[in-house]
Formats: structure tokens, C-alpha cells, sequence
């Protein structure tokens, strides 16, 4: 039956099942996203959040046992990486890997190239890309030289995130998922990247926003909260549920569930 | 022991009349007779033999030859391809071709000439030097090469000059036919003396022009005198149908500094030899190899240094990438002798495997007779990291495009290490022409298999 989905619909998740080699991690996951909208999935640890987020990008290993994924009304299981990129899925990695001897802004302008390709863009020559690139620095204040350093080498772990939320801001994403991009920050850098994040937000655009935190949540505010747990989403509300598990923590949901069970 | 290149020792035969290997002097006759005899004592090396084991050369003794020394090859072919503007010596099948090559006039105290030329108006400026390096009672292509020795190149530098503008040299193979039993075979040979104090930067180019089916050997020898400098790049960028042999032999003296640079990018059968006697004390070799195998190239890289004296430095980095069906054979022996106190010695083979078919065979060896020196020798087998082709998907670039980035990541450190912009700028070249004709095939994991032995 082909999927009635609005246009407003950015991302469309129906009852998703996915296993990681025999074991069975989502169990059923239903989730809509509209366009403008910004969702946090929150949940604690190996209630399947990661999974979720790799298995949206492509990543190998994961396997899709049931259930359909529609980004924009294309099946997104049927694109690989490279394509789900260039049409604008994109992940900021909770851990960002780091590449000995690609220089960063040479990486850069090879993605920022290839989106533009696809997109039927011209491509950006060195001069273009970097006045480009400076002024996406700006907004998450990274110094230049970070640029000709190799991919995340030696950065320290706010600056591979600061680097991830850069890259969002160059590739201009329809779908943004965020993985844990706030764990490891201080004040300061966690601010940094919540006004990165914010740049982002825009009418045309969606993003999900895994975290265990409430504090990312002051500064980027979702319309929407989940709770995952077990590969299940067990409870939705808006912004106010965040707050309600930042004092109750996740207990209280996880035994309603087991009860009503 | 297999057959005997008859047909090729039948074409030296039949040249003997034209002169083409005798006349001139009578050492060198002898010379070329007695490496003759060497070879035909020898013959073509099987994997019997311990420093033969990782390659077969039996398609050579299967191969039929028809020609020896240039075929008719027009001159834009013979000249194509080359760009800078030092000064260039094109060699087609192993002669010298004045009107292909770029014959600017070079500083006093430089000189860049044809060994031909030079054992004809001047034969006592190479004897004793040729062939003082080499050993051709037991290596037996050395001893072919030398048979037929009879043109090449002889760069000579005077004691105290010091030039910064490389010396190029291209050796060109070529072939009238396409017909693989039309074979040609080329010798061309290399004679190096750099003067005390002197230093040189040196280019040479093995390249087939189109296909070009046969067999060349190339020996060069290097004589380093006190407190000299070289700087050498080679490159090996031969077609599949050719069958590819050089042998380097460096002597160098108290406080010289021999840096080797060999970049192998043929398609075919090759094997490297590599030989640095450091002869006297203080003098230092950077020995830095990229091989990177394409189709079912088979690229074989023998290396030896010889520590001979006190206190010399050897620094040894060869890296491999393998693709489709390609070999990749590392051999690195480092011999520290009786009394070479405070010797320090590294060597390194690390290698990326881009294909399940692709396949490396190294072993880094060391022999150490001395007892207070410095030593370390290991090798890697990799594949590229599984997470990184991952992560550069995710951001929309292309597989293969993130192959080459991430294997031009791996290469990369063997390039920087030319020191000669010049020199560097040409290997970079044909690393770059590589890379873009790379394919690869899925990669599975992410771990590196690592044997690292230090001593």
C-alpha cells in the first residue's frame, strides 16, 4: 500500500523493528516528524536511542526486520549513505571519528561539493568555500587552524562536537539528528552548540534530538519529547516532560509500563 | 634452473658484429663477457632461491625477443609528457635520445652525459667505477644488464659543488608491435659519482610508452664521497606487458647522505632491488618506498643496507597499497657488522589492502653483530578503517571518492618525505594518477593486524 504521507511530513517512521546481529534492540517504533518541528527522544541507556539514529543514516551492521522508514515519501532503507546524506538526512556522530591525514577543510569542501553536485549547484571553488567556511566558524567559535588539522585529530571532545555541528551548518540539512551531541560539553560549549543548533532551526526543517539530559533542552526547546525504553516509545508529551524526568528520572514511566503490562 | 633467454642472448650475439656491445675498450669487453658467462652460469633466478622467494620471473623465460635497443618510435611520443624545465635525459629502450631530451647547459662542476658517449671519448672517467658495486656472480639480472651494457647515464658532480635544480632522467620502453611474442628488451645502466662535500638531486622515470611487451633492466650505482649529499627519486610506472627489473647499489663514505625515494605504480611484474653499503662512519640513508598495485601488478621491493662502519643512521619507511589482484612483496634486510657501534637502524613496512584478492608477503629482517646500537623493524597489514568510509558516506561523499581519500591519507607521509620540491612534485604526480584509477572493493573491518619487534 503506498504510504499516504503530507508534505509537511519530513520524516516517517511506522512501526520500525531492527536488530542488531541476533538481538532484537527496536520493537515497534512509530514516529512522525513535520517540517519546522524539533523532537528530543530521550531514554536511558540501551533503551535503542543509537540505534534508532544509525539505522536513519545507513549505518551497516543494523538490521531492519520490520517496519518502514519515509523521508520526504521515499523510502529511505532503499538509499545508502551517501545518497541519504546528499538528500539531507544528516547525523552529528555522538562519538566523531577521527581521520589521521584528511585534512579538515579539504573533507569539508569534498561533502559541501558533493550536496551541491546533487543538488544541481555549481561547485565551490577554494576562494568561495572558505569565506563560506569562515562565517560558519564564527557561529560555533572554532579557530582557523583547526581547519588544515586532520579530521577530529586531537581535538578535544567539545571541538569534534563543535566540528560536527559546523559540518551540519555547511551540508544545510533537511533532517538533522543530533546523538548525545551534548554529553561531554562544558557551559560554555554546550551554549555554543545550542546556538548553532538554533541557527538551524527553520520552517522548512526538522530535527531529533537525543539526550539524557534536560540542559541541552533549556536552550534548544522541542515541540515534542519522547521516552524510549526497551525499543519502545512509552510515553510523548511536549516540553514539560523533559522537566518532569529531570526530577523523576525514568523509573517512575518504566514501572508504569511493567504494570500495565 | 629455467630457461636461458636464448633468444635474447642470440640478439646479443648477432649485434656483436655491429658493435653494439664490444669495440671501445677492452676492460669493458671483458666486463661485459665475463657478466655474460655469469648470467648464463645463473640464469633466470627461480623462487628456490631465498631472495628470489615472494616472485616468479618465469614469464620472462617464456618470453620470445625480437629487438634489443630503440625501436622507431616518432618523437612526440619520445618527448611527451614532460613538463618543468631542468634539465632532462630521455632514454628510448635504453640509448640515449639527444632530440627528445632537454639538453640545457649545467653549472661547472655538473655533468650529465651518456654512458655511451662517455666509454667512448672517455672510458677512464667509469673504470673501476662500473660495476664496483655489484656483485653479478650472484645476481644474476645484474649480470644480464651488464652483458649488454652499453649506454645509459653518468652524472658527475666535483667535490664541493652543491646544485639544487634536479637532473631528470626518463627511461622510456617502447614497442613497434602489439604482438606479444614481438618482445624488446632495454639495459639502460646509471653511473653516479658525487664528489666530496657535493650534493645533487637526481629524477629517473621508468615509463612504457602505450603498450610496450618485453624486459628491462636497469642498474644504477651510486658512489657517495665524503659529505656528500643525493637525493634520488625513482619511479617505476611500466605497462602491464613489460617486465620490470632495477637494481640501485649506493657506497657511500665517512659523513655522506644517500635519501632514497622509490615510488613503484606499474602495472606488471617488477622487481626492486635497493643495496646501501654505508661504508664509513657517520654517513646516513633515508630509504622511502611506496608501492601501490593495481589489475595483477606483482611488485617485489628487495632492500638491503649494510652497517659497516660506527655511528650510521638508517631510516627505513616502505608502504604498500594493494588493489584487485595485485602482489606486494617486501623483503628489508638490515645488516649491522662486528664493530658498527652506536648504528641506528629503522625500518618499517606498513601496508593497506583494498581488495580480498590483494595480497602482501613481507618480513623485515634484522642481523645485528654489534652490541651497543639502536634497531627497530616492523611491519602492518590493514585495511582501510571501516568507521571513517562510514562517517565521509554520511556526509555525502562518494565510496569511492572516500576510498582515495582515505588511502591518499595513507600515502601521503611517503611523499612528504621527499625533501626536493622538484622531486617531490613528480612522485606526487603518479601517486595522484594512482589514486584516481583506485577502486577498491567492500571493506569489511576496521582492525589493524600489527607485528611491531623492537630490539
Amino acid at each position: 500500500m503506498p504510504p499516504k504521507i503530507s508534505p509537511e511530513t519530513i520524516i516517517s517512521i511506522r512501526d520500525l523493528h531492527a536488530k542488531v546481529g541476533d538481538s532484537e534492540i527496536l520493537r515497534g517504533i512509530s514516529l512522525e516528524i513535520q517540517a519546522g518541528e524539533i523532537h528530543a527522544i530521550m531514554g536511558p541507556n540501551g533503551s535503542g536511542k543509537s540505534t534508532l539514529s544509525n539505522i536513519l543514516v545507513g549505518k551497516p551492521g543494523y538490521e531492519i526486520t520490520s517496519g518502514e522508514i519515509f523521508f520526504h515519501g521515499k523510502n529511505l532503507a532503499e538509499m545508502d549513505p551517501e545518497i541519504r546524506a546528499r538528500e539531507g538526512v544528516f547525523l552529528a556522530f555522538q562519538y566523531p571519528v577521527e581521520i589521521p591525514g584528511v585534512a579538515n577543510n579539504y573533507f569539508l569542501r569534498t561533502a559541501v561539493n558533493a550536496m551541491r553536485v546533487h543538488r544541481g549547484q555549481e561547485e565551490l571553488d577554494g576562494f568561495d568555500f572558505l569565506t563560506t567556511l569562515r562565517e560558519k566558524m564564527k557561529l560555533v567559535d572554532m579557530p582557523e587552524d583547526m581547519m588544515s588539522r586532520a579530521i577530529n585529530e586531537g581535538f578535544s571532545g567539545g571541538e569534534k562536537k563543535r566540528n560536527e555541528i559546523l559540518q551540519m551548518l555547511l551540508l544545510e540539512p533537511v533532517f538533522c539528528i543530533l546523538d548525545e551531541t551534548d554529553s561531554g560539553l562544558d557551559i560554555d560549549a554546550l551554549r555554543t552548540v545550542a546556538s548553532g543548533i538554533n541557527q538551524m532551526r527553520s520552517p522548512d526543517r526538522a530535527m531529533l534530538i537525543i539526550t539524557h539530559y534536560q540542559r541541552l533542552l533549556d536552550h534548544v526547546v522541542p515541540d515534542h519529547v519522547h521516552v524510549l525504553s526497551n525499543g519502545r516509545i512509552i510515553r510523548s508529551g511536549d516540553k514539560n516532560l523533559a522537566l518532569e524526568l529531570e526530577s523523576k528520572g525514568y523509573g517512575w514511566l518504566e514501572d508504569g509500563v511493567e504494570a500495565s503490562a | 634452473m629455467t630457461a636461458s633467454l636464448d633468444s635474447l642472448i642470440q640478439l646479443r650475439q648477432n649485434s656483436l658484429s655491429g658493435g653494439s656491445f664490444d669495440g671501445q675498450t677492452d676492460w669493458i669487453d671483458a666486463l661485459r663477457r665475463d657478466a655474460l658467462g655469469c648470467f648464463k652460469e645463473q640464469g633466470v633466478p627461480t623462487r628456490r632461491l631465498e631472495a628470489w622467494k615472494g616472485t616468479n620471473f618465469g614469464p620472462l623465460s617464456a618470453m620470445q625477443f625480437t629487438r634489443v635497443g630503440p625501436g622507431p618510435t616518432p618523437i612526440d611520443q619520445r618527448n611527451e609528457d614532460i613538463d618543468g624545465n631542468g634539465p632532462l635525459l630521455v632514454f628510448v629502450d635504453g640509448h640515449f635520445d639527444a632530440a627528445a631530451s632537454r639538453l640545457i647547459e649545467l653549472p661547472e662542476g655538473l655533468r650529465a652525459r651518456s654512458l655511451a658517449e662517455v666509454l667512448e671519448n672517455e672510458p677512464e672517467l667509469v673504470e673501476g667505477r662500473l660495476s664496483a658495486l655489484t656483485d653479478f656472480k650472484i645476481q644474476p639480472f645484474v649480470a644480464l644488464q651488464t652483458a649488454f651494457l652499453s649506454d645509459g647515464a653518468v652524472i658527475t658532480v666535483a667535490p664541493g659543488r652543491q646544485f639544487e635544480l634536479p637532473i631528470r632522467l626518463r627511461f622510456l620502453s617502447t614497442s613497434e608491435t602489439a604482438t606479444p611474442e614481438a618482445n624488446s628488451a632495454s639495459f639502460p645502466r646509471l653511473l653516479v659519482i658525487a664528489g666530496e662535500g657535493s650534493s645533487l638531486k637526481l629524477i629517473q622515470e621508468h615509463v612504457s610508452i602505450d603498450s610496450a611487451p618485453g624486459f628491462t633492466a636497469y642498474v644504477a650505482e651510486f658512489h657517495l664521497a665524503e659529505n656528500s649529499t643525493v637525493e634520488s627519486l625513482e619511479v617505476q610506472a611500466e605497462d602491464a606487458t613489460r617486465i620490470h627489473f632495477t637494481s640501485v647499489h649506493a657506497h657511500l663514505e665517512r659523513s655522506a647522505t644517500f635519501d632514497s625515494h622509490v615510488i613503484s605504480v606499474g602495472n606488471g611484474l617488477a622487481r626492486s632491488e635497493l643495496s646501501i653499503i654505508l661504508a664509513e662512519p657517520d654517513a646516513e640513508t633515508k630509504l622511502c618506498g611506496l608501492f601501490m598495485g593495481r589489475g595483477k601488478a606483482h611488485l617485489d621491493h628487495f632492500t638491503t643496507v649494510d652497517h659497516a662502519a660506527e655511528r650510521c643512521t638508517s631510516d627505513e619507511e616502505y608502504r604498500g597499497v594493494l588493489d584487485d589482484q595485485s602482489k606486494g612483496v617486501f623483503r628489508g634486510r638490515v645488516h649491522v657488522r662486528p664493530g658498527a657501534q652506536k648504528t641506528d637502524a629503522k625500518q618499517s613496512n606498513d601496508n593497506l589492502l583494498l581488495s580480498d584478492h590483494a595480497t602482501i608477503d613481507t618480513k623485515p629482517q634484522l642481523e645485528i653483530y654489534a652490541d651497543d646500537i639502536r634497531a627497530s623493524h616492523g611491519s602492518t597489514i590493514g585495511q582501510l578503517d571501516a568507521d571513517a568510509l562510514f562517517f565521509l558516506a554520511a556526509r555525502g561523499i562518494d565510496p569511492d571518492d572516500a576510498k582515495r581519500l582515505l588511502t591518499g591519507a595513507f600515502v601521503r607521509g611517503v611523499v612528504e618525505r621527499i625533501e626536493s620540491k622538484e622531486l617531490r612534485r613528480i612522485a606526487s604526480n603518479y601517486v595522484d594518477a594512482t589514486l584516481r584509477e583506485l577502486k577498491g572493493s567492500p571493506i569489511r573491518q576496521s582492525d589493524f593486524l600489527t607485528e611491531a619487534i623492537k630490539s
